[in-house]
């Protein structure tokens, strides 16, 4: 920024703070941090799958300060690294829809909106032993989701689910994993009752639907809500516009003022003097040039609207009727940057050829709940995973986001889902690399390469395959599990 | 009896012609398994339900009863053969459920209904029963609920063909804080105990037969102190039978041990604590015949071979876990001499699964009971 001269003193020039000198700090700790041996392994595997379906045969891998650094067969062991060997390596298991690490108040709350961070609600204290549970299960990132029952659940949270991470900073991977909402989920002993005008009485539901003329016009509000997230960027997108043709405007204007800068001033002085002989107060000139384009108000919730709408962070909708995901995707066919992701889907066979076309992933909840469910979960099968990918629908699988210690048994429920007709190497894929890439963490996880975090799993088989227990993991570069603890 | 029945079938069918080899998706219909025939199964690996594996393995079936088991066994002529790329097992037996019996079962006014039979709440044609077979499961005990003192006696049947394998398999006893606060006397454990001691020292009918032995009790618990309490009754009255709830059984499987009596484990779920899951460990370390509990329809049938599966996960005996859905739970139903094993004699109740049924990628390719196809796949 350059001085300005007096004359252009009303001039509004903005001023832009930077933050660039606090990068080199970091990287200085970075480098402190590679001394240490102690966070250095190598893993040496018969085969180590590197992503779905692409695997390397003996080989080693490099592990130093969390991530993976090197993968060769011809790796030698640097002094002090600690050697762990075993049959396959892969990258670690993510449930996508989780409640692992959830207050209950939090996984309940329903006065949730678009700006509620659930990572502001993830809670390191407690449940420990189930976050082991679920790292020595070969779980170990999960997506936590809170407000399942409101209509919008917020923002969710990738959490590492290493009991060794207390630190919220540490622990948290991303704290925006997608905006999630919900459609037509019955809400069993919370209705509400109010007696209208007429003294009739009328069911409440908070913002949920409940009957089927409620839930089409729950359709529509998800749909409105993303316009408003539209508008809102548009207007925003408007105002940086404004505001660079206003900045373009006072650049020109100070060159030419700059330019006749002598001028400008012999000019300003001789009003200053004709004022003072007036005995009248001197007024600076005014340029059309002073008004600044006004900057659009804030709106946290529609901030968060306005990414999803823009395709920046994915929504997330549950929903499992046939006729509310057929009407959500069709009332959602304008917004061409959206990233819909449908969880939950029970209904969703009928729809699947729409579902594969516009390349909605799924986020299949293989449950065993039996005959007494909801009636919008009285559809889901453990064969809908299969054939949902039959379908050429992306298939993700997660743990349904209602009971904490079920991201344990994830890997379980994948199992079955494989017994019900999903193929080995998808429920594979759906619990590492497609959930990583539906939520844009694909430059970090799901897959082991070089530079990605090393999130790792040690079996004794191919995963899916009989005997593939989990003999050691590997959780963001910290030996978590052994087979002897 | 048997040879010369197999011997007639082949000469009266021509002896010498190979044994025609039929597609197993082509069996579906009653018309190729039709009654009198010798239908032989032949898979990659026969689990006999006993602990014994073979592989491969042939299975021979007349009449629905399994008339031989072996290694190499030369197929009959005249018998259809069943070639299967995959595992055979007995059909899973399920020893807690109430399948189609909807709100039966339930006396919730009454203390002790000792007479109640539950075979006659069996609705052989509800839905839950194919829900069942398409799970592996070819019998189950219809049981009564836990909420009476004594809830009267339970049944085992097969989940098609409206069979009932056992009548008064167990006198169903309710020793857990289910049975109490149901607004009806006893409201407390020592009111319980009080009231079942007064009904087990003046014995009348099925419980003067549960008192002489002849009819084994199946005694709900949950907590330690239940359990406890229930050993100690069972062990006063000198009865035989079973506990059914195994949550906290993990510091007191040596005193289960020492009572003789077997245990039903509590249904497994997602979810489910650890502590269930080692108390499984316990009992399996401790000798202690066990089962599975599933409580369906409330629970998928599916939940029957999850909770054997994370306990495998845990480090159970897999040999141990395919026995308590099988053998050992025939034996704790009181039915072994009929189903649970693939035995010389037994009923041909078969699972064709795709591979191991304990791991739960496997699935099931085909049931059958009585030696009859009753999946359609």
């Amino acid at each position: 920024m350059r001085p300005s001269p007096s004359p252009l003193a009303p001039l509004g020039l903005t001023c832009c703070l930077s933050f660039v000198a606090l990068s080199p700090a970091l990287a200085a700790a970075d480098e402190e941090a590679q001394e240490d041996t102690s966070s250095v392994f190598v893993i040496r595997a018969a085969q180590v799958v590197v992503r779905p379906g692409e695997v390397l045969e003996n080989t080693a891998i490099l592990v130093r300060d969390g991530r993976i650094v090197r993968i060769a067969a011809d790796l030698e062991t640097p002094d002090g690294a600690v050697e762990v060997q075993g049959e396959v390596v892969c990258a670690g298991f993510i449930d996508p829809w989780s409640a692992l690490g959830l207050d209950g108040s939090v996984l309940d709350d329903r006065s949730s909106d678009a700006a509620t961070r659930t990572a502001d609600g993830v809670d390191l204290f407690s449940n420990d032993h189930l976050r082991a549970e679920a790292l020595r299960a070969g779980v170990t990132l999960a997506r936590l989701q809170g407000g399942y029952r409101a209509a919008v659940g917020g923002l969710g949270a990738f959490v590492r689910l290493d009991p060794a991470l207390d630190s919220a900073s540490e622990a948290i991977v991303d704290d925006s994993a997608g905006l999630a909402m919900s459609l037509g989920l019955s809400l069993p002993g919370s209705m509400r009752f109010s007696r209208g005008s007429d003294g009739s009485l009328r069911m409440l539901s908070g913002d949920r639907a409940v009957d089927v003329f409620d839930r089409v016009e729950a359709v529509d509000r998800v749909a409105a809500a993303i316009e408003t997230g539209r508008q809102y960027r548009e207007r925003e997108v408007e105002y940086r516009y404004e505001l660079e043709e206003w900045q373009k405007a006072i650049d020109e204007k100070t060159l030419k003022l700059e330019k006749d800068f002598k001028k400008a001033k012999k000019s300003r002085k001789k009003d200053q003097d004709k004022a003072e002989d007036k005995g009248k107060e001197f007024k600076e000139k005014k340029y059309k040039e002073d008004k600044r384009p006004r900057a659009p108000k804030f709106n946290a919730e529609r901030a968060e609207l306005a990414r999803v709408a823009a395709g920046e962070t994915p929504l997330v909708v549950e929903v499992h009727r046939a006729s509310e995901i057929r009407n959500l995707l069709e009332a959602t066919k304008g917004f061409t940057r959206l990233r819909l992701v449908i969880a939950g889907a029970s209904e969703s066979l009928s729809v699947a050829a729409e579902l594969a076309e516009r390349s909605v992933p799924v986020i299949v909840w293989p449950s065993l709940s039996g005959t007494s469910r909801p009636d919008e979960l009285s559809a889901s099968d453990l064969s809908l995973a299969g054939n949902l990918a039959a379908e050429g629908v992306t298939v993700l699988l997660g743990s349904g986001g209602r009971d904490a210690a079920a991201a344990r048994d994830l890997p379980l429920l994948a199992a079955l889902a494989v017994g019900h007709g999903l193929d080995p190497e998808l429920a594979f894929k759906a619990l590492t690399s497609l959930s990583a890439e539906t939520f844009d963490l694909a430059d970090r996880l799901g897959s082991v390469e070089i530079g990605k975090d090393a999130d790792l799993l040690v079996l004794d088989a191919m995963p899916f395959h009989p005997g593939a227990s989990v003999r050691y993991v590997f959780s963001g570069g910290r030996l978590a599990i052994t087979p002897e603890n | 009896m048997l040879t010369l029945l197999l011997t007639a079938a082949s000469l009266a069918l021509g002896g010498e012609s190979p044994p025609p080899v039929v597609p197993p998706e082509t069996l579906g219909s009653p018309k190729t398994v039709f009654a009198g025939t010798v239908t032989a199964f032949k898979a990659s690996r026969l689990y006999l339900g006993d602990g014994r594996i073979l592989e491969p393995g042939v299975l021979i079936v007349n009449d629905g009863i399994i008339t031989r088991v072996g290694g190499d066994l030369e197929i009959p002529s005249g018998a259809a053969l069943i070639e299967h790329e995959g595992c055979i097992t007995p059909g899973l037996i399920a020893l807690h459920s109430t399948d189609g019996v909807g709100a039966e079962l339930s006396d919730t006014t009454r203390v002790a209904l000792p007479d109640a039979d539950a075979s006659h709440a069996f609705q052989p044609l509800d839905h839950d029963f194919a829900r069942a077979r398409a799970a592996g499961i070819t019998a189950l005990v219809l049981a009564p609920s836990i909420t009476s003192l004594v809830g009267g006696q339970s049944t085992v049947v097969k989940t098609h063909g409206g069979t009932i394998v056992k009548r008064g398999a167990h006198l169903a006893l309710g020793l857990s804080s289910d049975a109490l606060n149901s607004g009806r006397f006893p409201t407390s454990y020592d009111g319980a105990l009080g009231e079942l001691k007064r009904l087990f020292s003046d014995p009348e009918g099925p419980i003067a037969r549960a008192v002489a032995g002849n009819l084994p009790v199946l005694m709900a618990v949950n907590t330690r102190a239940e359990t406890r309490r229930a050993l100690r009754f069972a062990a006063e009255f000198q009865l035989k039978g079973a506990l059914y709830g195994s949550t906290w059984a993990e510091d007191l499987s040596l005193e289960i041990g020492e009572s003789g009596l077997a245990v039903i484990c509590d249904p497994f779920d997602v979810g489910d604590s650890a502590r269930s899951v080692r108390a499984v460990l316990a009992l399996a370390k401790a000798g202690v015949p066990f089962g599975f509990g599933l409580d369906a329809p409330g629970r998928h049938p599916d939940c029957l071979r999850f909770g054997a599966a994370l306990c495998v996960r845990a480090g159970l005996d897999p040999q141990v876990a395919r026995r308590a859905l099988t053998s050992d739970a025939a034996s704790i139903a009181g039915v072994a001499g009929r189903i649970g094993r693939l035995a010389r004699g037994l009923d041909a109740d078969l699972v064709l699964w795709s591979a191991d049924p304990i791991q739960l990628t496997s699935s099931v390719e085909a049931v059958y009971i009585d030696g009859q196809r009753v999946t359609q796949h």
